[in-house]
């Protein structure tokens, strides 16, 4: 019997709808240990596929008889293997095609407010924890932290029936490469970015500390650009119709954002103790905040989203509360020596435009989680 | 370096350059050495991974120009 192939999205569909699956990741340990696909009720566990290439029993007294299991490996080569051998010993059996290089480019869009006003969708790419928003009013929409597969957005935008006008990144990404920019090329709308993230860049983009506000479609669609400096020092949110922050990566559902890409680490977090106590202070308890980054998958919520009021991050995570602007910095500035999302030196130079890589060499760059959402618990 | 079989895996992507190395290996007796060649960037985190799981040895490990070598020599 063939093997059967599974999709990322099928996967992922699979692991939401209570119709469970079990993984069998085959890579190294280490690889397992650094970046999984996981799920809140998801069952998986790692056998590096060259222990497959020997006969021993060990290999299968977890495997379960009566559940489909999923083979998952880099690419897929390891998988199938792995896969052919257990379809032959009578397990009901899957492997992903193209691995991890898959799952890292699956998004799932999430619709998260439909109202007269406007509609909110939040885009999880799950396996870098990266978030971006799409907001559509009248046939008109703007997206906020584009990822790199921009036909996702492009998709979407027809799906919804919607033309692309706005495009904006909160801030100069360190941990994925930005679509921002040829999305705007693609779509001819404009790309926003504040200029103190683009010193010594030739990407085209509009300032976005001249604009207070941004207005699109029929409906008042109110955006504003708050300075949030803190994780990078031009940092942005967006504040949708007085109740959405889109916030970047300043404020997360746990925590604060990382302040030491920079090498400025104390001097980033005085800024973010100033967005926390000062610029953001005044939104009220019920002010939806929606980041651009989650660093577990328990923050997504019943809604099926990432997000939490700012009541409930302000009551749930004591550095929000901290405001003691020494103990403040001494807390946030020590996550410094927490590890650094992967190859961020080089991703930043890419997102500012002076560093121009191939796609195989953008795929390579970006493998691996997040790590700009730190938590502070 | 004297080593007992050469294994060429160049041109293979995972997991064939694992499998050639097992099989070669199997039929070592321990104390040999094999030396294999792969282009593969991914194998020299799965060789290293390998060995370790093994009673194997890894003796050498070199990179020329896209070509990475292994010098694995089988244990007892």
């Amino acid at each position: 019997m063939a093997v059967k192939t599974i999709t990322a999205k099928e996967l992922h569909s699979r692991i939401n709808g209570g119709n469970p699956v079990f993984i069998l990741d085959v890579r190294n340990p280490d690889e397992y240990n650094d970046w999984k696909i996981e799920g809140k009720e998801l069952k998986s566990i790692n056998i590096p596929y060259f222990d497959f290439l020997d006969e021993d029993e060990k290999n299968y007294k977890h495997l379960p008889k009566d559940t489909e299991i999923a083979v998952v490996c880099a690419k897929g080569g390891a998988a199938l293997m792995v896969a052919e051998i257990l379809d032959e010993k009578g397990y009901d059996v899957s492997y992903l095609e193209e691995g991890m290089l898959e799952w890292s480019r699956f998004y799932h869009p999430v619709t998260i407010h439909v109202g007269e006003d406007m509609k909110l969708i939040q885009v999880n790419r799950l396996a870098k924890g990266c978030l971006s928003y799409m907001v559509i009013s009248k046939g008109n929409a703007m997206i906020v932290d584009p990822n790199r597969h921009i036909n996702e957005y492009l998709e979407l935008a027809e799906r919804e029936n919607a033309k692309i006008m706005h495009i904006m990144d909160t801030h100069l990404h360190a941990d994925h490469i930005s679509g921002g920019q040829e999305l705007a090329e693609q779509t001819g709308a404009t790309y926003y970015i504040s200029s103190s993230e683009m010193q010594g860049s030739d990407i085209p983009y509009e300032p976005l500390e001249s604009h207070k506000e941004i207005k699109f479609g029929d409906v008042q669609v109110k955006v504003l650009a708050i300075p949030t400096p803190g994780h990078t020092p031009g940092s942005v949110s967006f504040l949708v119709n007085d109740k959405f922050l889109l916030s970047g990566d300043t404020i997360f559902v746990g925590g604060l954002g990382r302040p030491d890409l920079g090498g400025k680490a104390r001097e980033w977090a005085q800024s973010l103790y100033d967005t926390v106590f000062q610029t953001i202070a005044g939104l009220s308890d019920d002010t939806m905040v929606l980041p651009t980054h989650y660093a577990d998958i328990k923050e997504i919520n019943e809604g099926g989203f990432v997000g939490a009021t700012l009541g409930e991050i302000r009551q749930s995570n004591e550095i929000m509360r901290t405001e003691d602007r020494e103990e403040f910095t001494e807390k946030v500035a020590g996550t410094a020596g927490a590890a650094t999302p992967p190859n961020y030196e080089e991703i930043v130079e890419i997102n500012r435009g002076t560093v121009e890589v191939t796609a195989d060499k953008a795929t390579e760059l970006e493998i691996g989680p997040n790590r700009c959402a730190v938590h502070h618990s | 370096m004297n080593t007992d079989v050469f294994v060429d895996a160049k041109g293979l992507s995972c997991p064939m350059p694992i499998v050639k190395a097992k099989k070669a290996i199997d039929a070592l007796q321990p104390g040999q050495i094999m030396e294999l060649e792969a282009t593969d960037k991914g194998s020299v985190n799965d060789f290293q991974s390998w060995v370790k799981q093994t009673k194997h040895e890894m003796i050498k490990m070199e990179e020329d120009n896209g070509v990475y070598r292994f010098f694995v020599k089988k244990g007892q």
